[in-house]
This record gives C-alpha cells, sequence and structure tokens, in this order.
C-alpha cells in the first residue's frame, strides 16, 4: 500500500470522533436520499397504478380524431384486426370495448351533464377497477341493458337512488334524439370528482342502441403486465394497427396533467435531493477542513521533507474517499433496509385519507426499492465526498512548510 | 576542504502583516561552511538561528544576499524546484521531532528515501540497519506516540540520514531532552557525520552542543559575533 494511502487510511483511526461524525453524515444523509427517493417512487407508482387502473387502462385505442373531438361521429367499426393483433400480443393482459358519448341526464328533481360510458360487463372487469368502488348496489351484469349505474353526488345532485328511474339524452349517430329511461342499479363512489359528479355507465349493447352505433364503438382500453410496460407495448401496437384510421395512445398521452403532475413531482422530489445533498456535502466539507487544520503542522512537516503538494493532495482525497466509502456502504445498507422495512409495512397517512385519494394517492405508502436509484446515489455522495475534499486537499498542499511548523 | 554553504550579504527582514512594522532578523551575513563540519549557531532566543537555518535549508527566502548550498544558488529556484532540492540535499531534524503521528518508527525512517524514490527492499533493508545502529530494533513498529522524545529524536536523526544527504539542519534538537540523552544523541550525530560525510549545523543555546560542535558561530540580533 503507498504510504500515502496507509497515512489516509490510519488518520480515520486517529480521530474516531471526527471520523464517526463524518460518517454518520455520509451515512444519513445517504439513506435519506434513498428513502425518501423509495417513499416517493412508491407512493407515485400506486398513483399511476391507481389512476389507470380506475378507469382509464394503459392503453386506449380510437377512430383517429376521437380523443380530440370525443364525438360520436368518430366512432369506429371494423376494428377485427385489432382485436387480433391484441389478443396476439403476449404484453397485453387485457382489453374491453367501450362507447363513450356526452349526455344529459334527468330525474324528476334535476338534471346534468355528463359522460356515458357503455362497457362490457365483462370484460370491463379485467381493464378497470371502477367495479369496486360501487358504494351502493352493484355492478352491471351482462343482460342488464335497462340498468344504469351513476356517480355518488350526481346521484345526491338528481336526488336519484338504488331502484329510480332516470333518462339519458344524447344525439344519436344518425342525427335522432337518442334518449331512454334506466333504473340506477348502483352508486360509485370513486374518491374523484369528475367521477362522482360526472359519470353514468350503461352496458356497451345499450350505448350502442341508444346512439344508434350499429355495432361501432368509441374505444377499446388496453391492460398492459405493468406499467413500465406501456411504453413498449404502445410502441408495439402503433406499429401494427394501421395509424391513418387509428389512434393508439397510452395513458400519459391522454392524460398529460397527470403525467406532468408525476414529472413535476420528480422534479420537486430532485430539488428536496440536492438539497440534501449539499448538506451532506458541507458536512463532510467542514470535517475534512477540520482533519486538515487539525493536521496543518504534519502537513507542514510531509512538505518541508520534500513531499509534492500532489502527494498531500492525495493523501487528504484518500481519507476522504476512505470515510466516503464507509459513510456509502452505511448509508445505502441502512437506506434499503428503510425500503424493505416499510415497503412491506406501509407507511400508514389515513389521517390526510381524503387528500391524498382525491389525487388518486392511496391512503398507505409502500415506499419501493429502486436499485438503479440506490447506485446512482451512492456514487454521487461518494463522487461529492472525494470532490469536496479537493478542496481542503488544495489548502493543505498550498500551506507554507515554515508556517505550518510553527502552527501549534 | 571545499565549502558545501556560502552565504554572501544575506539580510532578512519580516514586516508584520497589517502594518508598516519591520524587524530585522539576519543582518548582512556573510558566511562560509566547509563540508563535513559539525557547526553549532549559538545565540539567545530571537537572534536569527532558526531562520538562517530555514534559509539554508530553502524553507525560507532571504531579503537580499546569495545564499549558495552545494553549489546551488537558492534564489535561482522556484517552490517546487526548492521542495525537490530539500528532498535531494537536506536532512532535517527538528525540535519537536515531528514525525508523522501515523506512521511507525520504520516508515517515518523510510519516509524521505520513500519520496525520493528508493526501491522498497533497499529501503527497507537500509533504514532497519540505521535504525538498528541508533539502537531502535525493537522499536521499528511503534508509532512515536509510543515512543519517548530521545527515541523519536533518534527516529527523527534516522529518517534525516536514510537518505544521504549532502547537509543535515538541526534546530534545537535537544532542547526537549534530557542532558544524557542529548549528549549521547549529539555525540551519535557526530559520529554519523564523520562516518558518512554529513554536514552537519545546529541552531542551539545549549552550552553541551556548543561545547561538541567542531565550529561555533554566535548570533546576535541577526549579525554574527564570534
Amino acid at each position: 500500500m503507498s504510504t500515502f494511502i496507509k497515512i489516509a487510511w490510519r488518520n480515520i483511526a486517529r480521530s474516531p470522533a471526527r471520523s464517526f461524525i463524518t460518517v454518520s453524515a455520509i451515512a444519513i444523509g445517504l439513506s435519506s436520499l434513498i428513502f425518501l427517493k423509495g417513499f416517493v417512487n412508491g407512493a407515485d407508482q400506486q398513483m399511476a397504478e391507481n389512476y389507470t387502473d380506475l378507469l382509464i387502462g394503459h392503453i386506449q385505442i380510437h377512430k383517429i380524431g376521437f380523443q380530440k373531438s370525443m364525438s360520436i361521429e368518430k366512432s369506429m367499426g371494423g376494428f377485427g384486426t385489432i382485436l387480433d393483433t391484441l389478443r396476439k400480443n403476449p404484453k397485453v393482459t387485457a382489453f374491453s370495448e367501450r362507447v363513450k358519448d356526452f349526455a344529459l341526464i334527468s330525474s324528476p328533481e334535476s338534471s346534468a351533464g355528463i359522460l356515458l360510458l357503455g362497457v362490457d360487463p365483462v370484460s370491463e372487469l379485467k381493464v378497470s377497477t371502477i367495479h369496486k368502488r360501487i358504494r351502493k348496489g352493484e355492478f352491471l351484469k351482462k343482460e342488464d341493458h335497462d340498468k344504469i349505474l351513476i356517480g355518488a353526488q350526481l346521484s345526491d345532485n338528481l336526488k336519484a337512488g338504488l331502484g329510480d328511474k332516470v333518462v339519458i339524452m344524447s344525439q344519436a349517430s344518425d342525427g335522432s334524439v337518442a334518449a331512454a329511461a334506466y333504473e340506477v342499479t348502483g352508486i360509485i363512489d370513486a374518491g374523484a370528482e369528475e367521477i362522482d359528479k360526472g359519470l353514468a355507465m350503461i352496458t356497451l349493447k345499450a350505448a350502442q342502441d341508444l346512439l344508434v352505433l350499429d355495432g361501432k364503438i368509441s374505444e377499446i382500453v388496453v391492460k398492459s403486465g405493468s406499467l413500465n410496460e406501456v411504453d413498449a407495448t404502445t410502441m408495439f401496437l402503433k406499429e401494427k394497427i394501421n395509424q391513418t384510421k387509428f389512434e393508439v395512445l397510452n395513458w400519459k398521452e391522454i392524460s398529460p396533467q397527470v403525467y406532468q403532475w408525476l414529472q413535476f413531482d420528480a422534479v420537486f422530489t430532485s430539488l428536496i435531493l440536492f438539497i440534501v445533498l449539499l448538506v451532506v456535502a458541507t458536512g463532510i466539507l467542514n470535517t475534512i477542513l477540520m482533519a486538515v487544520l487539525e493536521r496543518t503542522r504534519e502537513f507542514g512537516i510531509m512538505l518541508a521533507l520534500g513531499t509534492k503538494p500532489g502527494q498531500v493532495v492525495l493523501t487528504v482525497a484518500a481519507e476522504s474517499f476512505f470515510l466516503g466509502m464507509i459513510g456509502t456502504f452505511i448509508g445505502a445498507l441502512l437506506g434499503t433496509c428503510l425500503v424493505i422495512f416499510f415497503g412491506t409495512k406501509g407507511i400508514d397517512l389515513t389521517v390526510i385519507s381524503s387528500a391524498l385519494n382525491s389525487l388518486y394517492y392511496d391512503s398507505i405508502i409502500y415506499p419501493r426499492l429502486d436499485f438503479i436509484n440506490i447506485g446512482i446515489y451512492s456514487l454521487i455522495v461518494l463522487a461529492v465526498s472525494i470532490i469536496i475534499s479537493i478542496i481542503p486537499a488544495l489548502k493543505a498542499s498550498r500551506l507554507s512548510p515554515i508556517e505550518a511548523i510553527r502552527h501549534i | 576542504m571545499s565549502s558545501i554553504i556560502n552565504i554572501q550579504h544575506l539580510s532578512k527582514t519580516y514586516t508584520e502583516k497589517g502594518s508598516d512594522i519591520r524587524s530585522t532578523a539576519l543582518d548582512d551575513i556573510t558566511l562560509a561552511i566547509e563540508s563535513g563540519d559539525f557547526v553549532a549557531i549559538a545565540g539567545p532566543s530571537g537572534s536569527g538561528k532558526t531562520t538562517l537555518l530555514n534559509i539554508i535549508g530553502a524553507l525560507d527566502t532571504p531579503t537580499s544576499g546569495e545564499v549558495v548550498v552545494d553549489g546551488t544558488v537558492l534564489s535561482s529556484l522556484n517552490r517546487a524546484r526548492l521542495a525537490e532540492f530539500r528532498l535531494r540535499k537536506i536532512g532535517f531534524v527538528f525540535q519537536a521531532y515531528n514525525l508523522v503521528s501515523t506512521l511507525t518508527a520504520m516508515e517515518n525512517t523510510e519516509y524521505v528515501a520513500l519520496l525520493q524514490g528508493i526501491s522498497n527492499k533497499r529501503r527497507r533493508h537500509e533504514a532497519y540497519q540505521v535504525l538498528k545502529d541508533l539502537g531502535l530494533e525493537n522499536f521499528i513498529n511503534r508509532r512515536p506516540s509510543e515512543l519517548s522524545g530521545g527515541q523519536q529524536q533518534r527516529v527523527a536523526i534516522a529518517r534525516a540520514i536514510l537518505a544521504q544527504p549532502k547537509l543535515v539542519l538541526a534546530d534545537e534538537p535537544t532542547a526537549n531532552l534530557d542532558s544524557k540523552t542529548g549528549s549521547d544523541l549529539i555525540d551519535l550525530m557526530k559520529t554519523m557525520g564523520q562516518t558518512l560525510g554529513i554536514t552537519f549545523i545546529f541552531a542551539t543555546h545549549d552550552k553541551m552542543v556548543m561545547d561538541k560542535a567542531k565550529t561555533l558561530i554566535q548570533l546576535h540580533d541577526g549579525k554574527i559575533t564570534g
């Protein structure tokens, strides 16, 4: 081992309290970074899953232009080959056809504008979790063509409960007035205002009959294996499906505001992480500066004897590297253990559940382990601990031997 | 015998930081020291002994005058070359021993030889030999904090002479030692100087060291008085 490396290594044991403080600062800083990132990852991942699982799915296929206009005129037929493509793709775990239209819903007491959704009661169970949010009554069955599900707030506004009749009015695809009465068979309580206040759901066949669609649909909702596979599945479907006739959109394209929120969240988290990193760097700088000050006389002797400034820099940087290595190892281990522990047990935030649920977050957050992030943060912290030591190292290397030797 | 050190009209003046107050440490010193000599520079505190030693050792620069050590004009060297000069030509023994606290006696002895690039095997062999000659063969793996003052100073001497310098500068080497240990140490250095042909220069106000010196230079208020 080089003598300078030896000096650096032994200096760590020379002042155990100082070394302990430095290692602790690095370890606590890094484990905080890893835990914070794991928490945010877990929360955001749960939020994205909740959002896509509830209703919109991972990918939607429409006739081209539908997403922009949401018009019944943009309904699509001739989608048999698309269904074949979806069946053949192993990454597609489920899909379901829907009719979607804006309509007016009326009860004897009131009326409101809504988004009317026609769903296949069987296949819909595999692409969304809306059936789990029925507060009263039950989800649609295959033959429930005269039944309707409405949101909880909509139910309150219409003063229409289970067993009551409501009328849906819209414009059919042939230009005629579409109107029909349905019996309320379930109340949806999704915790999201746009659903609870503005959604009504009937069977796919009932919607096609009401809007005179002649077997046409508005969209095919696709569920991929996981959120991580959505981009690859979208790309695959875009290659296979005729883009001049149909549009294949994933959830990020359908709800850019939600995706942007998650991105903003990531940026905000990065900012917090940067601040934590600055605190860690300041701690390291402080302790290494103290260490250099403590050994001013020794560096003076080394320089007087003919040690090159670069060798002094190496000694100080090596000491910082060793402290960084120990702190990083402990920090990464501690951070990983924290994420695993709380990832299993969960962090209960039910005291703010209503706020969390309205943003699609769960009340219990499960931090998620991401080894790539742990690796990146560990390298950053280690690099910072070395780079930051350059300042005191240069200071030590530029000492005047005489003044340094006189230093007490 | 040829001169290893030639000093002409050397003066050194310090100016206090933040003021115009100037103090003269050395005043027009002219001096020649023969190679292999055993020299004591004596004088009271503040007489300029340490300043003269620092300038000869290329640790400090004169305000005026010329210093030539082993044929090298020190004023012609920049900071890096001064460091290289110290490494190759000068051995230092300081008052407070000044060993590297984290290195063992053996490693401290090897330190300068290591900087000089002497091979590991040769360095270790010679370091052991020097420490043995100085009676420290049983203490080679001890760190400075585990050695007595006399032992530490002997390690410092071993470090200074292992690199085979032309000149060893010792600033008050006996100041922190009892009289017997100090006397033994001076005898040891004298013997080594004679054996290895190294010139020793001491800054001291210890009468015992002055008595043992071959040449005595008296300084007072920065001037040579005898």
